[in-house]
C-alpha cells in the first residue's frame, strides 16, 4: 500500500539543500580562517598569555606535538589538531587539511569561500523563512511555552521510558525546540558575531561587538555557535537514518513521504526499537476522550489514508498531514487512531 | 551477530567518509585555482563593501577606548623594518633626512619632514587593532589627520585613491604599499600616526610615520609610509590589486 503525502514544498527543498552546501563549506571555510590565529580570548583584545583555548603545536623534546588546551586542560591531538602528519612529516596546523577550504594554509582563500557562502546562508535562509512564514508552513514548528511543558515527557518518550508520545500537530515539542531555536536564535547570533567582527560595521555600530562582550568575545562566541551547528546537523542526520532512511530521503529530495509501511529495507538492529512502538498506542494527543481500538484495526484507516493520498493531486502545494486531518474532522479522529504504525514513525521523523 | 553487522556499517560509513573528504579537498582545490570560479567568489568583496558602507553611512567614528584598555602586548606583524643603511643610519638621528613625499594628481606636490607633520594639527585616538589573522590589539595613536596632507597638496578631481608606498619589502625584494578611496581618506579617524602609547613611533611599529584606518583590517595600515600618491586608478602599480597583499588574494575592501 502506497500513501504518499506531499511533505515539503520546493522552496523548501532547495534552500535545505543549498542550506547544507553552504554550511559545510562555512564551517571548512571557517577552520581555514581560525588557523590562521588558533587562539580564543574574550573581551575586546587578544593578550597571548590569556587565550581561553588554543589549538596549536609545541615542541616536545625535538618532537614536534599537537596539543587541544582549553582553560589550562590540554590533550595530546598530534594527527588531528594542531599537528598533521603529510608525506613531509609532521606539519602545525589547528584544524587537518582535510577539514578545511582550501585544504593547504591560505587565509585569503578561506575568506574568499567564507564570505561569499555568507551570502548563499544569509540570503537563502531568508527566502525560507519568508517563504514558509507566508504560507503558514513556519507556525508548525514555532516552539510556545506549551511545548516547553511537553519537553521532559517528550525526552522520556524518545528515550523509550514513557510509552505515549506527548505530540500534537506534525512536529513533537523537541523537534520545535531545536527547529525554533536553530531558525530564531542560533542563525541570528552567528550572523551578527560574524559582522561584529567587522571594523566597519563597528564604526557605526558600537553595540554589535559590545552585545557580545567584545570583538575577541564575538569571535569565540561564533565559533562556539559554529559547534552548535555541527551538533545540529549531526542530531538531525541521526533522526534521519533512525527513521527511515530512503522514506525520509526521498521527501527532502522530492516531496513526496510515503506514510504506511514501508517498502525499504531497514537496518535489523532497527526492528526491534521499531517493533516495540508498533506494538503499543503510541499517541494520546487527538483521541484521549475516545477508546484506543486495537492495533490490528487497520481497516478504516486505510480509507483515511486513501483520502489523504489525494493530496498530491491538490494544487495548493501545502503539506497535509494526518494529524492536521484528524484535527480539521473529529470523527476522523477514532479511524486514524490505531495506525500506530505510521505514528510512531512521524513521531520522531525529521 | 547484529554488533558485527553494526561495526561493518560504521566501518563503511567511516571509509566512505575519509574517501569523500579526500575527494572534496581535491575538489576545493582544484576550484580555488579556477579563475572563473575564484571570480564569482571574489564578487562578495564588492557586495560586502556596499552593504556595509551603506549601513554605516559616512564618518562614523570606531571606537575609541580609555588608557587602561591599551594592549601590554601589540603584535608587530608584516615584513620585518627595512634593513638598508640610509634607513637604519637616519633611525639613528631621529629622521632628520627623511621625507614624506606627496605627489601625483595634486596641485601643490609637497615634502614634509617630521617636525613639519608634527606642527600640523593633530588627533590622539586609543582605537582597536584588528588584523586579518584574527587577533585585536589596543593602542594609542597621534598623528595628522590625511586631510590635513590633502588640503595642503589639493588632490585634482580625477583622484580617486590614495597610495602609500612604504620602506618595507618582502623576502623577494617586493615594496609594501596599500591604497584607500577618499570616502576612508576623509575619515576624521584615518590618521598619519608618528607617535604610539606616548612615544615615537616604534621601528617595529612602522617608524617614522604609518596609517591608521581604523575603518578597515591590519594589512591596510601601511607601515614606513616614504610617500603619498594621489592617483586616479591603482591598475598599474604592481601586480594591479591596489595593495601588497591585495596582490596575492586578500580583498581591496577589508571592512570585514
Amino acid at each position: 500500500m502506497t500513501n504518499l503525502v506531499y511533505r515539503h514544498n520546493p522552496i523548501t527543498r532547495t534552500t535545505h539543500w543549498l542550506n547544507a552546501l553552504a554550511l559545510v563549506i562555512l564551517v571548512m571555510s571557517g577552520f581555514q580562517i581560525f588557523n590562521a590565529h588558533p587562539h580564543l580570548y574574550w573581551g575586546s583584545t587578544s593578550e597571548p598569555d590569556q587565550a581561553f583555548l588554543s589549538i596549536a603545536a609545541a615542541n616536545d623534546d625535538g618532537e614536534v606535538r599537537g596539543f587541544f588546551r582549553i582553560y589550562g586542560w590540554q590533550f595530546d591531538t598530534t594527527g588531528v589538531l594542531g599537528v598533521q602528519n603529510t608525506e613531509m612529516g609532521p606539519a602545525p596546523r589547528a584544524f587537518p587539511s582535510w577539514l578545511t577550504i582550501p585544504g593547504y594554509f591560505w587565509l585569503a582563500g578561506g575568506r574568499r569561500w567564507h564570505f561569499f557562502f555568507a551570502w548563499i546562508f544569509a540570503l537563502n535562509g531568508l527566502l525560507y523563512v519568508i517563504y514558509n512564514i507566508a504560507n503558514g508552513h513556519m507556525r508548525k514548528f514555532l516552539f510556545t511555552a506549551k511545548d516547553a511543558a511537553r519537553m521532559p515527557a517528550m525526552a522520556l518518550y524518545y528515550f523509550r521510558i514513557r510509552k505515549a508520545s506527548p505530540q500534537e500537530g506534525e512536529y513533537n515539542p523537541l523537534q520545535k525546540m531545536a527547529y525554533t531555536s536553530v531558525f530564531f536564535a542560533l542563525t541570528p547570533l552567528i550572523i551578527l558575531s560574524g559582522m561584529a567582527m567587522s571594523p566597519q560595521l563597528n564604526t557605526a555600530f558600537h553595540w554589535l561587538p559590545a552585545m557580545f562582550g567584545g570583538r575577541q568575545s564575538a569571535r569565540s562566541i561564533h565559533f562556539i555557535l559554529t559547534f552548535l551547528f555541527v551538533g545540529f546537523t549531526f542530531g538531525h542526520v541521526f533522526m534521519v537514518l533512525m527513521t527511515g532512511v530512503l522514506n525520509n530521503m526521498r521527501s527532502i529530495v522530492t516531496g513526496w513521504y510515503k506514510e504506511k509501511g514501508s517498502d525499504f529495507p531497514e537496518p535489523v538492529w532497527l526492528q526491534g526499537f521499531k517493533e516495540e512502538m508498533i506494538q503499543k498506542p503510541a499517541r494520546v494527543s487527538v483521541s484521549h476522550q475516545l477508546p484506543a481500538p486495537e492495533p490490528e484495526e487497520i481497516g478504516p484507516a486505510q480509507k483515511t489514508h486513501q483520502g489523504r493520498a489525494d493530496a498530491p493531486q491538490q494544487d495548493s502545494g501545502i503539506p497535509k498531514s494526518a494529524t492536521n486531518d484528524a484535527q480539521i474532522s473529529p470523527e476522523n479522529s477514532q479511524q486514524t487512531l490505531p495506525i500506530h504504525k505510521n505514528e510512531a514513525k512521524k513521531d520522531i521523523v525529521e | 551477530m547484529n554488533l558485527s553487522r553494526r561495526s561493518l556499517l560504521l566501518g563503511a560509513v567511516q571509509g566512505a567518509g575519509l574517501l569523500l573528504l579526500s575527494g572534496c579537498e581535491k575538489a576545493f582545490n582544484s576550484l580555488q585555482q579556477n579563475r572563473k570560479f575564484l571570480s564569482l567568489l571574489e564578487s562578495a568583496e564588492g557586495a560586502n563593501q556596499h552593504l556595509q558602507r551603506l549601513l554605516t553611512g559616512k564618518n562614523k567614528l570606531a571606537q575609541e577606548f580609555t588608557e587602561q584598555d591599551i594592549s601590554r602586548y601589540f603584535k608587530p606583524n608584516g615584513n620585518p623594518p627595512p634593513i638598508t643603511m640610509d634607513y637604519t643610519a637616519d633611525a639613528a638621528k631621529q629622521w632628520p633626512a627623511w621625507r614624506l613625499e606627496i605627489s601625483g594628481s595634486v596641485k601643490q606636490p609637497a615634502r614634509f619632514s617630521l617636525p613639519e607633520l608634527r606642527s600640523m594639527p593633530s588627533r590622539t585616538q586609543i582605537t582597536r587593532h584588528d588584523c586579518v589573522e584574527g587577533w585585536s590589539a589596543i593602542a594609542k595613536w597621534k598623528g595628522v589627520p590625511l586631510t590635513e596632507i590633502m588640503q595642503r597638496v589639493q588632490p585634482t578631481p580625477e583622484a580617486k585613491y590614495a597610495v602609500f608606498h612604504c620602506m618595507d619589502t618582502d623576502d623577494s625584494g617586493a615594496h609594501y604599499y596599500e591604497s584607500i578611496d577618499f570616502l576612508d581618506a576623509h575619515h576624521p579617524q584615518t590618521i598619519l600616526a608618528y607617535e604610539m602609547n606616548d612615544r615615537a613611533l616604534p621601528i617595529e611599529h612602522g617608524a617614522p610615520l604609518r596609517l591608521r584606518i581604523e575603518t578597515q583590517l591590519g594589512y591596510k595600515h601601511a607601515k614606513y609610509i616614504r610617500k603619498i600618491d594621489f592617483v586616479a586608478s591603482y591598475e598599474n602599480i604592481a601586480a594591479g590589486k591596489g595593495g601588497y597583499w591585495e596582490d596575492q588574494g586578500y580583498e581591496w575592501y577589508a571592512g570585514i
